[in-house]
């Protein structure tokens, strides 16, 4: 058992957005959180990071990326508590060769290869988001949680992310906009409407129309 | 017809606390104006104005002897001055969140690099590194706190997204610093422009840098000489980008001591004597400690110091910094369309950027020094040179700030798009700039007193000209003092008109 | 853009280790001398270069003059023994010799002896030259020349308290320190000013270089005579060169005979000093308390 919540009220500054709250994600879940967009996903996934952040990478909405840096220093990032400063330091300064081979193939399975050493600011959204996806796929770890990971990648792009993260994580939580991809991706689906859990789901149980409630008014 | 109950039209416009504050300002400044000393008292100001526009236009490159060394030295002040300051602001901005390392960096910069300059010339005397220290140590301490800021506001979600376990040391390098870094870069080659004007200006006082020649041109009247030297200051300045280059400020840096000069030796005595002797109040040295006689003597010491110089000092300090921060704003509100898009072609704009390129590049020392020659002494020749200057800075941000608005296609054109489109939405820019400039145009007051302008900083220059160290200590702490009370002012004023900017920028 | 930032911050701290060694000392055995810079600093550096010419030759050791911006920079570089022999005033010598124990004031020109300052006045005052102080001058401008002159600060504020019994800003309506002599004439001669204090040595090398326009200013008092200038050596150079060395200086100042150099002061000759020679001045400024 990775994530629990139990009957828990969520929200920022005291303001609850969602309420009464519980959930249970264990290893090798792969969950699809969707919803209309303000319903509440980016505060659970909030709150899961800043719980259960240890052992957990995640993939931000906002990419969160250092824009006057490299994409292979963005992406490098995701190891930076593997090694000590002065280490970090010297491939800040000087990228390592190692640290280059360990990072490329991570770069070129996402399409990024020939901007390793751009600046992450001079990447158009898709790409950055890529890169956000890259670095937390070399920080690894049990889990992933992210937010909207795919929102600006087309279908094909999407998919192979998508397999790229399985391959990494055995446990993945995902903000999903794309109803359909949801269903093709994930194990088990979690809707959110009127600031709680609306319906909770293996996805192989549910079909598309069984979604629609969540977008309705 | 349809109304609204409850709600009926007011009957008198309502001013917005925004525009309240301004008339305060300037209701201020006019109270000033009736106390404040305003005349020109040469009976010809025209036959010294012909010379000098004679001068400018005659500029006489040959008559300073080792021209090229000034200039490298002048360079290498400032230099070695802003390195220091900025590794060292860089170092105190790490632990700026301690009460005592913000008050330390608030009273070190509240005094100007002048002031330093004197205070160090005691200690170190003609030895380069009182023009060193005096740049590097108040740059340190505007640096640590403008780097503070902005590393504050380094961006959060790449914070969020590092891996659980990274170290501080790590997340700094990788996330903090390079998320602003260009902000810094940009804030640390500001400062190295800043950093040239106060080179130059130390050489008034005796470093071997361009002031050095621009005081003995300007005080001989040989203003075809003062204008070659000035030109080549503007040329150094205007040139900045083309030879400041990222890759070899370094070189540079390694290069500057070596080229400071000789000077004199350092004596450790003199510093240990400064420190436990002159700066101690006359009455306490040799007296004894548990004598009524000494403390009753330090008593007419002080009160006699607050009264009949700190005071009368504070006074004319507040009547010109208030003057002339109106009067900075007005000119800058009436400059910024010369650079704007918005108004002028690129002719117009051109000409625009050189005049103001030329006021805010030149150190409000120099102009107010001119302006004295012109008109003799009163606070004319300061109100001025401090409002040309500071207006010259704000209108130039003002005006890059107004090429951003977007305006709808039918807008009015002229004075309608001046007045109705522009100024209303750049007004709280333009006053955010204003307050920053506030504490500037303060201290500047301060050392527009060393040319006999009856500011705190008129006392300070007369306690040092009698080596009463003492005396010049205490009245550069209470103009200190003042300083960061009108800093801390500043700060709640537009923070309650919630205005705010890059400090950087102004 | 990687490469350059971490060059900037490796040479920046390179060259803040380099600091601490760069300490200079380059006059480690020149003997050097500054004045006050009472007069057009031009004047000045090609008067003392001269001076130092003679000096090096006639000591046999390097001698180098260091022009200073202020009376206080020449006080405290003798102070600080970054110079060690000085030409000063009446008033920044005593001062001078009252921070710097066994220092010695050791010759003076033969004018010094008897100085003097002019109360000048600019024409449309219509006040006019006379054997008695000046009292129509009250409630007028007045400028000093620097604050640490003895001729252009100390002997005329003496007066004006003395006859007004006043201080000087209480007896005019505005008052300056123009910074120099030579500015004093000027700023007199403008009208920036009504009336000034002035050395009077230097308003008659102005006169005589055609610098002062009789139609506009002109002298209106002139003080009863006072020691003044005279050079001041540190009590240690003869441990710092050799036995005698204070000695050897002052006999070289006397026999400066070459009337080029000496017109340069100007002075007719160089007379022996001594401290008590300044009592005076010590006495005066104590009395006006520019002293404490």
């Amino acid at each position: 058992m990775l994530f629990r919540l139990n009957n828990e009220n969520l929200g920022y500054d005291g303001a609850a957005v969602l309420r009464g709250i519980s959930i249970t994600v264990s290893a090798g879940e792969r969950v699809a959180l969707v919803g209309e967009s303000g319903a509440g996903k980016s505060t659970l996934l909030s709150v899961l990071q800043d719980r259960y952040g240890g052992n957990t990478a995640l993939i931000p909405q906002e990419p969160g990326l250092v824009r006057s840096l490299s994409v292979f220093h963005n992406v490098y990032m995701g190891s930076l508590h593997r090694h000590s400063a002065a280490y970090n330091l010297l491939n800040l300064v000087w990228p390592r060769q190692n640290e280059i081979k360990r990072i490329r193939p991570i770069v070129e399975r996402l399409g990024l290869g020939e901007k390793l050493f751009e600046r992450a600011g001079e990447l158009s959204g898709g790409q950055q988001q890529r890169t956000a996806i890259c670095r937390a796929i070399l920080q690894g770890g049990d889990a992933v949680l992210g937010d909207e990971p795919v929102s600006a990648a087309d279908n094909h792009q999407s998919r192979a992310i998508l397999a790229a993260l399985s391959d990494t994580f055995e446990t993945i939580i995902l903000a999903m906009h794309d109803v359909d991809l949801a269903l093709e991706f994930s194990t088990r689906i979690i809707g959110i409407k009127d600031g709680g859990i609306a319906l909770d789901a293996p996805a192989g149980d549910l079909t598309r129309p069984d979604l629609d409630f969540l977008y309705r008014d | 017809m349809a109304t609204v109950p409850g709600i009926s039209a007011p009957t008198a416009p309502r001013y917005s606390p925004v525009v309240k504050t301004s008339a305060a300002f300037v209701a201020v400044a006019a109270g000033c104006l009736l106390f404040a000393d305003i005349s020109i008292t040469t009976l010809d100001p025209w036959s010294e104005m012909k010379r000098i526009a004679w001068g400018a236009v005659t500029p006489d490159f040959g008559a300073v002897a080792g021209l090229g060394m000034v200039v490298l030295q002048t360079i290498a002040f400032a230099l070695c001055g802003v390195a220091l300051g900025a590794v060292g602001g860089f170092l105190l901005s790490q632990v700026f969140h301690l009460g005592a390392v913000r008050w330390t960096c608030a009273s070190v910069r509240a005094i100007h690099e002048l002031f330093w300059a004197l205070i160090f010339m005691q200690v170190l005397g003609l030895s380069p590194l009182t023009g060193v220290l005096a740049i590097a140590i108040p740059y340190a301490g505007i640096c640590a706190k403008v780097y503070a800021e902005t590393l504050e506001e380094a961006h959060l979600p790449a914070l969020r997204s590092l891996p659980s376990g990274t170290g501080i040391v790590s997340a700094f390098f990788f996330v903090r610093l390079p998320d602003v870094w260009v902000h810094i870069k940009n804030y640390t080659s500001y400062r190295f422009e800043c950093g040239l004007r106060s080179s130059a200006v130390l050489g008034f006082i005796g470093l071997p840098t361009l002031g050095f020649y621009l005081e003995t041109a300007f005080s001989e009247g040989n203003y075809s000489e003062a204008a070659a030297l000035m030109i080549i200051f503007y040329l150094l300045i205007a040139t900045l980008r083309y030879w400041m280059r990222p890759k070899l400020v370094g070189l540079y840096v390694l290069i500057a001591p070596f080229l400071l000069g000789g000077g004199a030796a350092i004596d450790m005595s003199n510093i240990v004597r400064f420190l436990t002797v002159d700066v101690v109040p006359a009455p306490l040295r040799g007296g004894g400690l548990l004598e009524g006689r000494t403390w009753s003597g330090l008593g007419d010491w002080a009160g006699t110091l607050l009264i009949d110089q700190a005071l009368p000092g504070m006074v004319a300090t507040i009547l010109l910094t208030q003057i002339a921060l109106v009067a900075t704003g007005v000119l800058a509100l009436a400059l910024f369309p010369l650079v704007s898009k918005k108004f002028f072609g690129p002719v117009t704009r051109t000409v625009g950027h050189v005049f103001l390129v030329v006021m805010r590049s030149t150190p409000e020392f120099i102009l107010a020094y001119i302006f004295l020659q012109l008109w003799g002494p009163s606070m004319l020749p300061a109100i001025v040179a401090l409002s040309l200057h500071n207006g010259a800075i704000i209108g130039h941000l003002v005006g890059r700030f107004s090429d951003e608005v977007r305006l709808r296609p039918d807008s009015p054109r002229g004075i309608n798009l001046y007045g109705f489109e522009i100024v209303p939405r750049v007004y709280g820019q333009f006053l955010a700039f204003l307050f920053y400039r506030w504490e500037v145009i303060m201290r500047e007051t301060a050392i527009l007193g060393i040319l006999g302008i009856a500011t705190l900083g008129f006392f300070v220059d007369s306690a040092l000209a009698d080596i009463r160290l003492d005396r010049a200590i205490f009245l550069i702490a209470v103009m200190a003092a003042f300083n960061v009370a009108v800093d801390a002012l500043s700060r709640q004023i537009r923070n309650r008109l919630r205005l705010s900017t890059r400090a950087g920028q102004a | 853009m990687m490469r350059s930032r971490s060059t900037l911050l490796l040479f920046s701290l390179v060259s803040l280790l380099l600091f601490g060694g760069v300490t200079p000392q380059a006059f480690a055995d020149t003997f050097v001398f500054t004045a006050i810079p009472d007069e057009d600093e031009a004047r000045l550096r090609q008067r003392f270069n001269k001076v130092a010419a003679y000096l090096s030759k006639e000591l046999g050791v390097e001698t180098k003059y260091v022009p200073v911006k202020s009376y206080a920079a020449a006080v405290t570089a003798f102070r600080n023994n970054q110079v060690q022999l000085a030409w000063f005033g009446g008033l920044s010598g005593v001062r001078a010799r009252n921070l710097v124990p066994g220092s010695e004031a050791i010759a003076q020109g033969y004018e010094d002896q008897a100085f003097l300052t002019y109360f000048i006045a600019h024409a449309s005052t219509g006040l006019k030259s006379s054997g008695t102080f000046p009292a129509g001058m009250a409630g007028k401008t007045f400028t000093f020349g620097s604050k640490g002159s003895t001729s252009g600060r100390l002997m005329p504020e003496y007066y004006v308290r003395q006859n007004f019994n006043k201080a000087p800003d209480e007896v005019f309506t505005k008052v300056g320190f123009s910074g120099n002599h030579a500015k004093t004439i000027a700023l007199v001669q403008s009208g920036a000013y009504q009336v000034g204090a002035v050395n009077f040595k230097v308003w008659e090398n102005n006169l005589k270089s055609g610098k002062i326009d009789p139609a506009k200013v002109a002298i209106i008092w002139t003080t009863p005579p006072y020691p003044d200038y005279q050079w001041t050596i540190r009590g240690d150079v003869d441990q710092r060169w050799k036995p005698g060395f204070k000695q050897r200086v002052t006999e070289v100042l006397l026999n400066m005979k070459d009337p080029d150099l000496l017109a340069s002061f100007p002075r007719k000759n160089f007379i022996p000093a001594k401290n008590a020679d300044y009592q005076p001045i010590l006495d005066v400024a104590k009395q006006i308390k520019l002293i404490d």
